[in-house]
């Protein structure tokens, strides 16, 4: 849903992103976005919870970014944080317009994989 | 009242508000748990990082190729020690036959959502407080009550493990629930116990956006813009590996 919201955002903006870039094992930055490297960064080290790398990441979103996008990043990482779980652990489907909309999107990304386990023991 | 006071970044009280909202909420008696059984369920939560099952689990194909019994804290059942363990920890590996057998050990469906509800906003605020590099805040002493065995009328069933109210519901007690309708399966998700929904709006409404405003893609909130958002929101769905 939201790498769909990200391309709508993008369109926008006039700029066209790279998603690729949202399920590579490597940070790597995603063009048309600012800063997308230390805000991927950020979100990894939150989601993997490594201090190290969390000290290190938070200071490249304050330097590039400042203060308030240090806050602002981890409040949305922390929300889907939520929402993920929510959305596996209740079985829910994708809404029908939505799932319409991001077909193109979640084709590309191949997020269907992630729906295998839902029907495994 | 929960503060930001001492972070090294100034953070805006809405934050603070939100998260002492739920605090208060998750000492109380709720509609299937008391508020001890509501305390016991987020320290579990934060508990489980540290079982030794889970990281077997982790490095495992399956979860399912992996038995044996969650290291816990021996305040809850053992059923619900499992929900809150894989939930937690492994949550885009859960499946459909699981929940059945969670059902099958004896959880309700009404206990399984509040659970979810309840442990989901730990994690939340347990993972801004690590992002902003503060401590996690102490656990609340839980309040003695009874719960209120509250279900909301209108339940439908089908489009996911749990029943839900319909997405267009905007009748009786429950009239507050959805700012959109339809309104997406994630927020139907928790009605099952409709108390579950209004955290899920107070806290996303200052994390990230108002459930109004999320398929406007032109709203933002705060510095970033929304594209960033949703290249965070992205980026955690996909190492969570989570479908939707």
């Amino acid at each position: 849903m939201h790498s769909y919201l990200l391309r709508a955002s993008s369109k926008l903006e006039g700029t066209e992103v790279d998603l690729s870039a949202l399920t590579a094992n490597e940070i790597k930055a995603t063009s048309g976005v600012a800063h997308s490297d230390v805000l991927i960064a950020f979100a990894d080290a939150i989601v993997a919870a490594n201090d190290q790398a969390l000290q290190h990441t938070r200071h490249s979103v304050l330097e590039a970014m400042g203060a308030e996008a240090v806050v602002d990043a981890a409040g949305v990482v922390s929300n889907f944080e939520r929402m993920v779980r929510i959305a596996d652990s209740t079985g829910i489907l994708l809404d029908d317009r939505m799932a319409r909309a991001s077909q193109d999107v979640r084709e590309a990304l191949d997020l269907e994989r992630f729906r295998a386990f839902k029907e495994s023991d | 009242m929960l503060s930001y006071q001492r972070a090294e970044f100034p953070v805006r009280d809405a934050f603070a508000e939100a998260h002492s909202r739920f605090w208060t909420r998750l000492a109380a008696p709720g509609a299937w748990w008391t508020g001890s059984g509501r305390v016991a369920i987020v320290a579990e939560a934060r508990h489980a990082w540290q079982c030794v099952l889970y990281r077997a689990r982790q490095a495992a194909l399956t979860p399912a190729a992996v038995d044996g019994e969650h290291d816990h804290l021996n305040a809850l059942p053992e059923v619900a020690v499992d929900v809150i363990h894989r939930v937690t920890t492994d949550p885009g590996r859960l499946s459909r036959k699981w929940f059945d057998r969670i059902l099958e050990a004896g959880l309700s469906e009404v206990q399984y959502v509040e659970m979810i509800g309840t442990l989901v906003a730990l994690i939340s605020i347990d993972r801004f407080c690590l992002g902003i590099g503060v401590p996690l805040h102490e656990l609340p002493q839980p309040l003695v009550g009874e719960p209120s065995h509250y279900r909301p009328e209108g339940l439908t069933t089908g489009d996911a493990w749990v029943p839900m109210l319909a997405p267009d519901h905007d009748t009786g007690p429950e009239h507050d629930l959805f700012e959109i309708r339809p309104t997406g399966n994630v927020i139907r998700a928790m009605s099952l116990v409709p108390d579950e929904v209004r955290t899920l709006n107070d806290l996303g409404a200052v994390h990230y956006l108002r459930n109004g405003q999320v398929r406007d893609p032109s709203a933002s909130a705060g510095t970033l813009s929304r594209m960033q958002m949703e290249l965070i929101a992205s980026r955690v769905s996909a190492s969570r590996r989570c479908f939707y």
